[in-house]
């Protein structure tokens, strides 16, 4: 049975300073059908809905509605035209209730502005109950859990008649029943005709909910599949595509001594037992999912947590941090997942940015010497390749790949013998990231360890001599790379709680 | 049927009625009523209390009613005192020219006057871009400076029909209080019952929604400096009357009390919270607070002091709510 096209783009073509997000993105929605949109982070889905509800405008290429050409130049345009977009959260104004966020800018009146809340409430009580959700219509939205905002915006999408719907990531802060939950309303929805464009990094899902699947991948369309003729490993495969060799430098050869050693670390409900070893020379990916334990294994090692049992080795003595100042002090190096607002300082420049760490060695007589703190910024500018107009630039005005490479600079400055480094390169281009994993290669060959958290699966196999993957505040298993590389197939299943080859017996035991 | 697991579960909020600052702040204000009537026997005297109600919370009354949109909607203005100001010391010069002038005439001038101000207001931050506070501080210092300019010292000679309004009763209630009522009444219909009303509190509680929401931010921003200049110049018109005359203190300290009355209120400096019932509270706490000062004869300047000292306190108080 094929439906009408409801939604189609043609050449959609989309940059921002520094990187390609779009290169000529085709793409077409039918009517009535869920059309989940995968790929990996940074492969523009979420510029390509972005255009599709009016935040961006696309640089090039057409959007055509219902078969007539269409620009949305707000998401407000973009919704009186029938495509509405599901953030995480960011729609609805949380002192509101559910009424006045559903009729928000559309509020039913009478004279002069007079609200006529009675009929905004029938009208919401109806949306709701067409879906077949039970809500308070009278509640405040800052109240309701995370699935009963979903449905508020789903109500608020529908109140405009909506005829596409686009959800990002909305299992994203979901349990298993809330998601079944969210499921129902999908089908009640595509049973109404509405098109459901659906983002998720979780196959399992979009297996279950969508009809079709595209995949994106560095701003291209890989392909569009029936989701009933697409097995998983052919889903990966497409994300996936590009020949990882040619993408990361080669694995360690030696591995040194250890600088790092974690002995059952633990904290109550959150972290179990937890043995590592870091050594010189090696770089250690830990994967998981959100809320495995990974961040808050780095925390504690970052001296951000304070952990109840088990101990940290550094450098063989016994390290116990109660701040971030310890840890630094130890020789430990951090650069966050969220760059703007735990990394960079925006406004000020290349140089101060770089050097923030290790200001203590350009003072003389406390007075700050500004020829040799500018020497030193201006050689690690040249060494990593950070692309700037000078070391007066603002480190807000950079790219994030340029960005990022500044928050080296200040920890290679610095030499601290570990590093952690916490999503390395989120929401960085293509180019660039070779880069970072070449410099992240130097920094271990000259004898420091780096201990890497995440989420993408490419990278952790791509840059990890070995791989720990945690699963509900445990190790779940480690996958030593110098003996082949792991798939992502066995990482996830690991993260997904699944027990794995010789550890099987023992934790069956244990749990 | 569906919808009765993972949604309907939440239990229904169990908020305690004191936690809403609009109830709590009667509280505090009843509390305050019975200390000052112990704490001083002239408290409960009827010229007193007439002038605790009547004269001094009617004028901070209007001024706080048009902080309060304006705080309500995301912004701050620091500019309300040196605009009574201006607009007492216009309307007495103006009935130096004209004496003969119907009273009627001169309130809607002072009212046109201060939409105008309002508008100055609107037009610095929305179109000239520079935020709230800094605006507004600097068309304090521009305001300020134009009635020092304009004439320095107090002028006199507002006659008896136009002080009316601060005097005259109305089949034996005050006109102010008929005035002030219809003026509170006015604006909470607006707050609380009007489109534009809600817009208000949505680009206050988040601009961000309200903006891909459809809703015009910026014209709702001017349009709040717009109706808060309104009751500026409401606010100016009684205090023309009550002080048959105008000069260049007639509005000192009104910045600070007016917000120090939206704090204790229970509006949001943040924006996009708070209601009018409380913000009237937070105007007779005040008015209460100074009288009581006054009574127990507190000195004049430890008086100001005391004036910061509470307005820390509320602001610190509503802080730790919030968190």
């Amino acid at each position: 049975m094929e439906s009408a096209t409801v939604l189609r783009l043609e050449g959609i073509r989309k940059g921002f300073p520094g990187v390609k997000a779009l290169d000529g993105v085709s793409l077409e929605f039918r009517q009535g059908e869920v059309h989940a949109l995968v790929g990996e982070n940074g492969a523009g889905k979420s510029t390509l809905m972005k255009i599709l509800s009016g935040v961006y405008q696309a640089d090039e290429g057409r959007i055509f509605l219902n078969g007539a050409p269409a620009v949305f130049r707000s998401p407000h345009q973009a919704q009186l035209a029938g495509i509405s977009i599901i953030f995480q959260e960011f729609s609805l104004i949380r002192g509101f209730d559910v009424t006045e966020n559903v009729f928000l800018n559309r509020e039913p009146t009478r004279f002069l502005g007079h609200l006529d809340r009675r009929t905004a409430r029938e009208r919401t009580r109806a949306l709701l109950a067409e879906i077949g959700i039970e809500l308070d219509v009278d509640r405040k939205v800052g109240e309701l859990s995370v699935v009963q905002q979903q449905v508020v915006e789903i109500v608020k999408a529908l109140s405009v008649t909506a005829s596409v719907l686009i959800m990002d990531e909305p299992s994203a802060a979901l349990t298993d029943k809330e998601l079944k939950k969210l499921f129902e309303i999908i089908r009640t929805l595509k049973a109404r005709g509405v098109t459901v464009i659906y983002i998720s990094h979780m196959l399992e899902e979009i297996f279950q909910i969508a009809d079709r699947v595209t995949v994106l991948k560095d701003g291209k369309v890989v392909g569009t599949r029936s989701a009933s003729e697409l097995t998983k490993d052919e889903l990966v495969r497409m994300m996936v595509g590009r020949s990882i060799e040619d993408y990361y430098p080669p694995l360690a050869t030696a591995r040194g001594r250890p600088l790092l050693q974690v002995r059952g670390l633990g904290k109550r409900g959150r972290l179990w037992d937890v043995d590592l070893e870091l050594h010189a020379g090696e770089i250690v990916g830990v994967a998981g999912m959100v809320g495995s334990g990974r961040n808050l294994l780095a925390r504690c090692i970052l001296g951000l947590e304070r952990f109840e049992r088990g101990e940290i080795l550094v450098h063989g003595r016994r390290y116990a941090p109660r701040g971030f100042d310890d840890a630094m002090a130890a020789g430990i190096g951090y650069i966050a997942d969220d760059r703007k607002a735990l990394g960079i300082l925006g406004p000020m420049t290349v140089k101060e940015n770089a050097t923030i760490a290790n200001l203590p060695a350009y003072l003389s007589f406390g007075f700050l010497r500004h020829a040799r703190e500018a020497g030193a910024a201006r050689r690690q500018v040249e060494r990593l390749g950070i692309r700037t107009t000078g070391i007066g630039q603002a480190v807000e005005t950079l790219s994030g790949g340029n960005q990022q490479k500044v928050l080296l600079a200040r920890w290679l400055l610095r030499e601290p013998d570990i590093f952690v480094i916490s999503e390395p390169t989120r929401g960085i281009d293509v180019g660039a990231k070779a880069e970072i994993y070449r410099i992240l290669r130097e920094a271990t060959a000259a004898g420091k360890a780096i201990l890497m958290i995440s989420s993408e699966l490419t990278e952790v196999i791509g840059m990890s001599d070995r791989i720990l993957v945690m699963h509900a505040g445990r190790i779940q298993g480690t996958l030593d790379q110098r003996q082949g590389k792991a798939s992502e197939e066995q990482i996830l299943s690991l993260a997904v709680g699944h027990v794995y080859s010789i550890r099987q017996g023992a934790e069956n035991h244990a749990g | 049927m569906p919808g009765e697991s993972a949604l309907a579960a939440a239990p229904p909020s169990r908020l305690h009625l004191l936690a809403d600052p609009a109830v709590l702040v009667w509280v505090i204000l009843a509390a305050l009523l019975f200390c000052c009537s112990l704490a001083s026997p002239l408290f409960l005297d009827g010229e007193n209390l007439r002038n605790v109600f009547l004269v001094q919370s009617i004028g901070l009354g209007l001024a706080t009613l048009a902080q309060a949109i304006v705080v309500i909607s995301g912004g701050i203005d620091l500019s309300v005192g040196a605009v009574i100001s201006l607009l007492t010391s216009l309307a007495a010069g103006l009935y130096r020219v004209h004496p003969g002038l119907h009273p009627v005439w001169v309130a809607l001038y002072l009212i046109a006057l201060g939409a105008a101000a309002g508008a100055v207001n609107g037009f610095v931050v929305v179109r000239m871009k520079v935020t709230p506070f800094m605006a507004t501080l600097a068309t304090m210092s521009l305001f300020q400076g134009a009635v020092l300019f304009y004439a320095p010292r107090t002028i006199g000679g507002i006659p008896r029909s136009y002080r009316f309004i601060s005097d005259g009763a109305i089949a034996g209630i005050p006109f102010s209080i008929v005035l002030f009522a219809a003026v509170l009444a006015a604006c909470q219909l607006l707050l609380r019952k009007n489109r534009l009303g809600r817009h208000l509190y949505a680009v206050g509680a988040d601009p961000y929604v309200a903006g891909i929401s459809g809703i015009p931010v910026q014209r709702i921003r001017f349009l709040a400096y717009l109706i808060a200049g309104v009751l500026v110049g409401i606010a100016a018109m009684f205090m023309t009357a009550r002080m048959g005359g105008g000069g260049p203190k007639v509005g000192v300290g009104y910045e600070l009390d007016t917000i120090t009355a939206v704090v204790i209120g229970g509006v949001s400096l943040a924006g996009g919270a708070g209601s009018l019932m409380g913000t009237f509270a937070g105007v007779l706490i005040i008015g209460v607070f100074y009288n009581l000062m006054n009574l127990l004869s507190v000195n004049a300047y430890l008086q100001i002091v005391l004036k910061g000292l509470v307005l820390v306190l509320a602001v610190s108080f509503y802080a730790k709510r919030r968190v």
